[in-house]
């Protein structure tokens, strides 16, 4: 049995189960889904310490180099004279991918420690959980692009239901304003990938295929084709290749999300149940980090190259109106989501600058924000399901009545505002750094974005510690007064199961950045490489 | 001796995680006694190393595309000077903390932040790469917020940290910036490979506006902008115009955590930085160096003759005396900055332990006496010069080393800066004399404030009688752990220390350790003329302070009520302006972006699904009434016609023949008219 397919339909073994046992049976369904999260986890680390490093496994465009690979044929049909449809189960991981699957598992644990808050309907809410958690692994490892395309829609459905019927009182708006972005963005991407099928030819069997590594070879794209490296075509006067880059990068910088297709995020996030919001937070805005990398960059380096300005304009856009706007939230939720925005926007900035340093930075950020924004999301949960109320203003001096939540709040804070230390410092550290070498070594971004993009840095620290000295200090005065002073309570040994890992991490992963980095220096060193000889 | 410098480090790392995890009482003894051993240890490496060679020691840290990180220690006289300097300061300080924070309720936490401050102080200045350098340049800022609010019910103080952190962090941004730079410029972290002999910046040069190095060349203005990030650091961290605000909040912090961090050691951490990457500035930087140091001691030294708060008054004269080593480097005398760095280190420190002694004992009158006073307030102080002799004492050491007298540290350290700063000025324009002019007035200040505040507390009568007429005194120098401490650094701001000739900074020990030996001719008669003559005047100084405070004489030369008073006891009005120029228009825009972001993007989101919902009752109404109307009215034409043709269907004979004539009449009328 291959690892990595095993590691993707875990999570459906155990929904099936869930679907079997009877209702009266609906206490354990928590404990099922966490055991198939912890059991996801322990795959995935163990695809880490098997996970080769080296030159000669790379991954990136090359498909021998790539690790715990299963291919098998899945839809073969003869189209007569249009050749054959080829359209694998092909799954394999590089550097990439690897650091993606272990952060996505750990979130996902904590995910399912804060699910068990939920109360009602709970065979429906596992079942959907489960489903996610199997398309979110799906979409890392797939090299398909049909079955990336399959695991990335499959997302959209359990997560517009979980927000829909489990969400806060604006559920159903936030639900039908995050479908509907995500679905304008990939029904586009779906056009995109029937004109890449059309175009790119298995240089083995001849016949059209949906193998994205295929795709990142010009060589293999028909001369007349309508993304054809050779011939430049056009769509409505546009070329081709660059609108098949855009609407692309659109899709997945909806994900992302890059400003200004951002504003399902913070509703969607405001609405959420805690466990859902952290696999938004938490992973599933990688997914469009991850697809502008592994996607975007690697069928389209040339577009890549030359749109590396936007990209890193609208990288700092992103860090600079996510962190003003999170500056002028008073709910607490939807600070968190908007610093998320600009947290996410060095993701972009490091990826545009097309150095080994910048893209490093950027997966590292991708890691580091998993652990840090899953983290502050529980932490806001916490609060929440105490007293229902999100509103900075209302509390005053929860330091006193709540002193080890305010330890990890405090550092939920300072990690994500970038202490050394922690993870975040070093992944942003280096986005920048990867931003200043991009000017003197492949000339596409100024300095001034870099120098831009660390005064996100110093706004991350504003509202942060503006929120701490709002929320956490002082002398105690709640809104609800007596009431609330009973109902917060101090966190119990489940929510501090949940918080501990993730602290660890983040501070694991700021001493010891080598163990992210060490995994994907290759892949990095290799895309760059790629990305020049374009 | 690398490794015992990390033992040094990683001793208050140490006493940190313990303290993380023990209750109670052990934990002062757990920090005291890793900073004991610190120091022990930093004394072996200072004896075996210092003004000898470089002990450079690295580790991989990690690969990031092809540059290697390294992590190690950089042991030279500066790092060797500072680490010894840090424990020593540190112990008395942690001494004097058991008492002080004897009885706070978070007596334990308090101590594991203190050694969180002490391990991030102490790796700072050992360790040997920027990235590095730069996170525990932040860390100290981190445990300077934790401490500075320590007393986080306190609304001044959780207000003053989070200012403090915020300025800090702007300074952070430059260095961040600094240091990506010089990367993108070198491609190295590493602090001998950039700023060593013949190390890369020295390589380096600036020619035809483009900064050229061996790596890559880019337009110079990025060279300004690395160095601007430098002093903005370092403008933040050691508190320099425009970013020293802070400093005087962050007297709402513990007294013994403002000796230690806002007075002896973090502060000074931009002197330190200067000293690290000295070689990276060109005359033109350095010229900016001297006139910001000067204008910020001379602003800050105007500021402290009118506070009535003793700790903010020794804030100020804090950020005016970094100033002074600002400036210093500024002129190009390195040595004799790091000499003040050190010497002021123990003679503020010993201030401010005296302040808190002070403050303690006035809390104690307060609680006693259940007054409504500012214990720290100086005008309710007076007379307990009597009541306190040791403490006494320790203010006359530590005042007299703050002005620069004679047999004190700060005589030496002080006096060598100004000659060199006259010494400088000719080498220069008519103009640049300025500099060294507005030092003398500032020691001139100096002078003055000290006088002002030692006669305030220690002379004259005790003023809180004044709001009580009766009140219950049980002042004392408090025990051991106050008076040990005193005595340790009243002993170190004595010239001994230093220098074995009380006059002639050039023979201290630690002015020869960081120049070459020809600077050392007394070329000119500023050596003499400058000591001589700052001192005279200051004693005259003294002695007016003296007539004013003591004997009453009304000689000031403000009243106390013009706008000269006002601005100089506003602090210049910097807070107001920064308020009014920063934060509000900050908030402001990130309101409306917020703004812009419900109503502009959202709104066109939602004028998008209003087309959508507009455009799908188009499509209803054409469903309905196009489309399904059609239907209708297909239908409606069977039906009529079926209703039409049914009422032939009647069942008479009769109708049925009426019919057929009458259609075979219309038949032949039909054929006979075509």
């Amino acid at each position: 049995m291959n690892l990595l397919t095993l590691l993707i339909f875990i999570p459906l073994l155990f929904g099936l189960l869930i679907v079997v046992l009877p209702s009266s049976l609906r206490n354990s369904y928590k404990y099922i889904t966490l055991l198939a999260a912890i059991v996801q986890l322990g795959i995935s680390l163990l695809l880490y310490f098997q996970f080769k490093t080296g030159p000669a496994n790379a991954g990136i465009n090359h498909e021998n180099q790539f690790q715990f690979v299963q291919k098998l044929p899945w839809i073969q049909l003869d189209l007569g004279s249009m050749g054959k449809m080829q359209i694998d189960y092909f799954v394999g991981i590089d550097g990439i991918s690897i650091t993606m699957l272990v952060m996505s598992a750990l979130v996902m644990v904590v995910a399912a420690i804060a699910s068990w808050e939920i109360k009602k309907n709970l065979k429906g809410y596992f079942i959907l959980f489960l489903i996610l958690d199997m398309a979110v692994f799906g979409v890392f490892c797939s090299l398909d692009f049909f079955l990336f395309y399959l695991f990335y829609e499959l997302m959209l459905l359990p997560l517009y239901f979980l927000i829909g019927m489990w969400g806060g009182a604006r559920r159903e708006y936030a639900a039908i304003k995050f479908f509907l972005y995500t679905l304008f963005g990939s029904v586009f991407m779906l056009l995109v990938m029937v004109g890449l099928y059309l175009s790119v030819k298995d240089p083995a069997t001849g016949s059209h295929t949906f193998n994205i590594i295929q795709m990142m070879n010009p060589a293999n794209y028909d001369a007349n084709s309508i993304f054809s490296t050779v011939n430049h075509q056009t769509i409505f006067g546009f070329p081709a290749r660059t609108v098949g880059f855009v609407i692309l990068f659109i899709a997945f910088a909806i994900k992302v999300p890059v400003v200004p297709l951002h504003t399902w995020l913070p509703d969607a996030h405001v609405e959420a149940p805690t466990a859902v919001s952290i696999i938004l937070a938490g992973v599933l805005l990688k997914i469009g980090g991850y697809g502008i990398i592994r996607i975007c960059m690697g069928i389209f380096p040339d577009v890549a190259v030359s749109g590396s300005f936007v990209l890193g304009l609208l990288g700092v856009i992103s860090i600079l109106y996510g962190a003003l706007n999170a500056l002028a939230q008073r709910d607490l939720k939807r600070m968190i989501a908007y610093s998320s925005v600009s947290h996410m926007g060095f993701v972009l900035l490091g990826i545009a600058s097309l150095t080994a340093e910048g893209i490093s930075g950027a997966v590292m950020q991708m890691v580091s924000h998993g652990f840090l924004s899953s983290m502050l999301f529980f932490l806001v949960g916490v609060i929440y399901t105490r007293v229902h109320d999100r509103d900075i203003y209302n509390f005053r001096g929860l330091g006193t009545l709540m002193p080890q939540f305010t330890v990890f709040v405090m550092i939920g804070f300072f990690a994500s505002l970038g202490l050394p230390g922690f993870s975040a410092f070093i992944a942003e550290a280096f986005t920048l750094a990867g931003t200043f070498k991009s000017a003197s070594v492949n000339g596409l971004l100024p300095h001034w974005m870099a120098a831009c993009a660390a005064l996100g840095i110093l706004l991350g620290a504003c509202y942060f510690l503006w929120t701490l000295q709002r929320m956490f200090f002082g002398t105690e005065r709640l809104k609800g007064g007596e009431e609330w002073k009973h109902a917060l309570k101090d966190i119990n040994w489940r929510e501090k199961a949940a918080l501990v890992p993730l602290a660890l991490m983040a501070l694991l992963l700021g001493i010891m950045p080598s163990l992210v980095f060490g995994k994907i220096n290759e892949s990095v060193i290799a895309l760059v490489d790629f990305l020049q000889h374009k | 001796m690398a490794y015992h410098a990390l033992a040094a480090v990683l001793l208050p790392l140490l006493a940190f995680v313990i303290n993380c995890f023990i209750k109670g009482k052990a934990a002062g003894w757990v920090s005291t006694i890793a900073i004991l051993l610190g120091s022990v240890v930093s004394i072996i490496v200072f004896n075996h190393t210092f003004n000898t060679n470089t002990i450079h020691v690295s580790r991989l840290w990690f690969t990031i595309g092809d540059t290697q990180v390294y992590a190690g220690i950089l042991l030279n006289n500066l790092s060797i000077l500072m680490l010894l300097l840090v424990n020593l300061i540190a112990l008395p300080v942690h001494i004097f903390s058991m008492a002080y924070m004897g009885h706070d309720q978070r007596y334990g936490r308090y101590f594991t932040c203190l050694s969180l401050f002490c391990f991030s102080m102490l790796a700072l200045v050992v360790v040997d790469n920027m990235v590095l350098f730069y996170a525990f340049w932040e860390l100290v800022g981190f445990s300077s917020y934790l401490l500075i609010g320590f007393w986080y019910k306190k609304e001044k103080a959780i207000q003053a940290n989070k200012k403090a952190f915020i300025m800090n962090r702007i300074g952070d941004i430059g260095l961040l910036i600094a240091i990506l730079l010089l990367y993108a410029q070198y491609h190295t972290f590493d602090l001998i490979k950039l700023f060593g002999q013949g190390g890369l910046v020295s390589q380096s040069f600036i020619k035809n506006g483009m900064w050229i190095a061996t790596g890559a060349s880019i337009p110079a203005v990025w060279q300004y902008i690395a160095c601007g990030g430098i002093f903005l650091a370092v403008c933040a961290k050691s508190a320099q115009f425009p970013l020293h605000t802070w400093l005087p909040d962050a007297m709402e912090g513990p007294t013994s955590v403002s000796a230690l961090i806002h007075a002896a050691t973090m502060v000074a951490a931009g002197i330190f930085l200067l000293g690290r990457v000295y070689p990276m500035f060109n005359t033109a930087e350095l010229d900016a160096l001297a006139f910001i140091g000067c204008f910020t001691a001379f602003m800050a030294a105007t500021i402290a003759l009118t506070q009535n708060d003793l700790k903010r008054v020794l804030a100020f004269s804090t950020i005016s005396q970094l100033g002074f080593m600002v400036m210093a480097m500024g002129i190009n005398a390195y040595a004799s900055s790091l000499f003040h760095l050190v010497t002021h280190a123990f003679f503020k420190c010993l201030l401010f332990l005296v302040a808190g002694v002070v403050i303690h004992e006035m809390q104690h009158v307060k609680d006693e006496n259940q007054l409504d006073i500012d214990p720290q307030n100086i005008l309710y102080m007076g007379g307990l010069r009597k009541k306190m002799p040791l403490t006494f004492i320790a203010a006359i050491i530590g005042g007299a080393a703050l002005v620069g007298l004679p047999l004190t540290s700060g005589y030496l350290s002080k006096d060598g800066i100004l000659i060199q700063a006259f010494e400088w000025s000719d080498t220069k324009s008519v103009g640049y004399k300025i500099v060294p002019i507005m030092m003398l007035i500032t020691s001139w200040l100096t002078a003055f404030y000290v006088a002002r505040l030692i006669f305030k507390v220690f002379f004259g009568r005790l003023r809180v009688l004044d709001v009580k007429p009766v009140v219950l005194c049980h002042i004392s120098d408090g025990g051991w752990q106050y008076r040990v401490p005193l005595i340790l650094l009243s002993l170190c701001c004595l010239f001994p220390v230093f220098s074995l000739n009380p006059l002639l900074y050039e023979q201290s020990w630690l002015f020869k350790a960081f120049t070459t030996p020809d600077h050392l001719e007394r070329m000119n008669i500023y050596h003499t003329i400058i000591p001589a003559g700052l001192n005279i005047l200051s004693v005259a100084v003294i002695y007016y302070a003296y007539a004013v405070y003591i004997q009453e004489r009304k000689m000031l030369p403000f009243a106390q009520n013009n706008w000269v008073f006002d601005f100089s006891y506003n602090q210049w009005y910097f807070n107001k302006a920064y308020h009014t120029l920063f934060v509000k228009p900050v908030l402001a825009l990130g309101e409306g972006l917020f703004w812009f972001d419900r109503k502009v993007i959202d709104g066109f989101i939602q004028l998008l699904q209003n087309i959508l919902l507009w455009l799908s009752k188009v499509a209803d109404v054409m469903d309905r009434y196009v489309i399904d109307g059609f239907l209708h009215l297909l239908t409606a034409i069977v039906q009529y016609i079926g209703n039409f043709v049914r009422s032939f269907q009647t069942g008479r004979v009769q109708y049925y023949l009426l019919s057929m004539l009458a259609v075979i009449v219309a038949w032949f009328i039909f054929k006979t008219l075509i």
